[in-house]
């Protein structure tokens, strides 16, 4: 199967960063006919076409819009995240540097469907092309009557700012992201069951959509075309619609962004990334550093998407796909995999700031201990992981044990150590 | 190799006295800031943003002097300014440094297409470990986490330059070109972070 680019249609298009050139595409013409549409049927068409959250948890997409309060008696904010930070993934650079409007025309529909008077786009400092092209995508909407006061003659009012952040891929775990919007340290508070959804109570207590770059990149596509359009890319999977961008690297010929339609296998994301590099394959990490590794065999079955995904033991997260030959040591790997959890540990909770260092120096005396060391190590590593999965407050701490988990099996059986309980 | 970062080498900086802080922001820091506080419903939100002003505005480095201003600027305290900037990895808070900061990702991509080599030859060849400065404060070598441009590994950053992938070639005429630089590219990185969040036409008033 070859790539099915619809959102990387125009990706390396200068005049397409613009908005004439955009617009000569076809862009905001979704806008257009959203902003003559009752706000329900927005989210309908949504609900239609399957949409699921492009950030790494794959939540329906319209149950998040439908989520928040029609009955307007406050102001509501849309946050869209662009902090992107989950190790192996760099699409939504891609995106934002070439298709900045499309990703700026989703926002707007996304803030008329929920009323929201602000949208934010909260993009990581490294990113500065990203936000330079962001930056200029939203003036030219202003100067275009897209954005500001009465858009289009809608009498519904709209701006959208750019906020930069500093330093952390915490913040890119959605409550510690409106922590940080607010000026303070992005450390997630309580949420759901033990608060309300930020779609009640989000940024500064007022209800807040928040979505990824590239769910609200395939917006204008769906309102023009129709969600049922939109469902029929990926239909032969269980529950996945559209495309989905994947960013390959690791040992591969030809890494890059590569915007496939749900269904295919995970082998030939591998041939479109140009076959392996330097040896054949041992293993993949298919969607970012969080999802659970899987060996040849299981990737050979793999088909890409949410469930089928799942049948093989991992996750598409947010697509950061990192392909291992067989020279690479995997104990090793995770051991750096989870070096970058531990790094990045807010601090908040104890099982996942104390955890986390504690796994890596596990991880440390199985990659250079003796026999006996590494038999106790791989004891403390099962401890660990059941503590952090079960009690860490965000999913930076339940996710960081699953490098751990899923490839340690094999080894587990080279050094003969029984198979713990919770693996 | 290190497990984990330590931070011995880094001080807290000392709080300077009410009553002594000097207001040192340019006039178009000020209106810069000003701005900024319209995009946010309370002060406090601007957090983020006036420290990157006074980033800029401290030449690249938030001393406690920057720290108290930013506070005073707010109407929060020092303490609470002093414990967002530090959480922050791109505040230049905990340690000082140099005019330009060389990043090096040794995470999990780059690892795998030689980052901890990269990294041996620019320690080397600067004389310096993580963290730490060249003695003439042009030079800071900082290890980081996943860059998000791992199709590029191993990479390297400067400012919001992405260089990869990056050979010891690349190193050498990075170092070159940047001893050629006058300008911190770390005050010219806050600056850009700062024109990024602007709306055109407030950011032309704001240099009027
Ligand atoms: C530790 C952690 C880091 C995350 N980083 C990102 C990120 O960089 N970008 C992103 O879009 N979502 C990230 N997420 C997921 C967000 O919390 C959130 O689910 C997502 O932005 C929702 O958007 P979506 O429904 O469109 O996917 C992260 C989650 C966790 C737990
Ligand atoms: S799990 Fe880790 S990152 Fe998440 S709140 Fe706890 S300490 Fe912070
Ligand atoms: S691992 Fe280095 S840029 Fe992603």
């Amino acid at each position: 199967m070859p790539e099915t680019r619809l959102l990387l249609k125009h990706s390396g298009d200068p005049e397409y960063r613009a908005i004439a050139g955009y617009m000569a595409e076809g862009g905001y013409v979704g806008l257009k006919k959203a902003l003559t549409m009752e706000r329900q049927a927005v989210i309908d068409e949504v609900k239609k076409s399957g949409l699921r959250g492009r950030g790494g948890a794959g939540f329906p997409t319209w149950m998040k819009w439908n989520s928040v309060p029609k009955e307007k008696t406050k102001p509501h904010y849309v946050l869209c995240n662009a902090d992107e930070g989950e190790p192996g993934t760099f699409k939504d650079k891609e995106l934002m540097e070439n298709t900045p409007h499309l990703m700026i025309e989703g926002m707007i529909i996304g803030g008329y469907a929920i009323q929201a008077e602000v949208g934010y786009v909260y993009i990581r400092a490294e990113f500065m092309d990203c936000a330079r092209a962001i930056k200029m995508a939203i003036d030219e909407a202003y100067e275009n009557g897209f954005l500001g006061k009465n858009i289009l003659g809608s009498g519904w009012d709209h701006d959208i700012y750019v906020h930069m952040g500093a330093g952390s891929y915490e913040c890119g775990e959605e409550n510690a992201m409106m922590r940080s919007l607010m000026g303070e340290r992005g450390m997630p508070g309580l949420k759901f069951p033990h608060a309300p959804f930020p779609t009640i109570e989000g940024l500064w207590n007022l209800p807040t959509l928040i979505n990824n770059v590239e769910s609200f990149a395939c917006v204008p596509h769906i309102v023009v075309n129709g969600g049922d359009w939109y469902a029929m890319i990926g239909a032969s999977t269980k529950n996945s619609r559209g495309t989905k961008i994947f960013s390959v690297s690791g040992h591969v010929n030809k890494p890059g962004n590569y915007e496939i339609e749900f269904g295919m296998p995970l082998m030939e994301l591998l041939e479109l990334a140009g076959g392996m590099k330097g040896g054949e394959l041992k293993a993949c990490v298919p969607g970012g550093s969080s999802v659970p590794m899987i060996n040849k065999e299981q990737c050979e079955k793999a088909i890409i998407g949410y469930e089928e995904l799942v049948e093989v033991g991992t996750m598409v997260g947010s697509g950061g796909c990192i392909f291992l030959n067989e020279h690479t040591c995997i104990v090793t790997f995770i051991w750096r995999t989870t070096l970058f959890y531990a790094r990045e540990s807010c601090g908040k909770c104890t099982p996942c700031r104390e955890g986390s260092g504690r796994l890596v120096a596990a991880l440390a005396r199985l990659r250079s201990g003796d026999d006996a060391q590494k038999t106790a190590a791989l004891r403390d590593i099962d401890e660990l992981v059941t503590v952090m999965r079960s009690a860490s407050l965000c999913g930076l701490g339940q996710m960081a044990v699953s490098p751990a988990t899923s490839a340690l099996q094999d080894f587990r059986q080279a050094v003969g150590a029984p198979k713990g309980a919770n693996t | 190799m290190d497990l984990i970062q330590l931070t011995e080498k880094e001080e807290r900086p000392q709080a300077p006295k009410p009553g002594e802080v000097e207001l040192r922001f340019s006039d178009r820091g000020v209106k810069e800031l000003d701005y900024l506080l319209t995009h946010y419903p309370d002060r406090k939100s601007a957090m983020l943003p006036a420290l990157w002003i006074a980033q800029r505005e401290y030449g690249g480095n938030l001393p406690a002097e920057a720290v108290a201003e930013v506070a005073v600027r707010l109407g929060r305290s020092y303490a609470e300014v002093e414990g967002v900037a530090t959480f922050y990895t791109m505040y230049h808070i905990r340690h000082a440094v140099g005019k330009h900061v060389i990043e090096v990702c040794t995470c999990i991509a780059c690892a795998l297409c030689g980052a901890y080599r990269i990294a041996d030859y620019l320690k080397a060849k600067l004389g310096v470990d993580w963290g730490e400065t060249t003695p003439d404060g042009t030079f800071t070598l900082e290890e980081v986490e996943c860059l998000d441009a791992c199709d590029r590994a191993p990479v390297l950053m400067v400012a919001d330059e992405y260089i990869g992938p990056a050979a010891e070639k690349d190193v050498d005429t990075l170092i070159e070109r940047l001893r050629n630089t006058e300008e911190p590219t770390t005050v010219r990185l806050a600056d850009e972070v700062t024109q990024a969040q602007l709306h055109k036409t407030e950011q032309a008033s704001a240099q009027d």
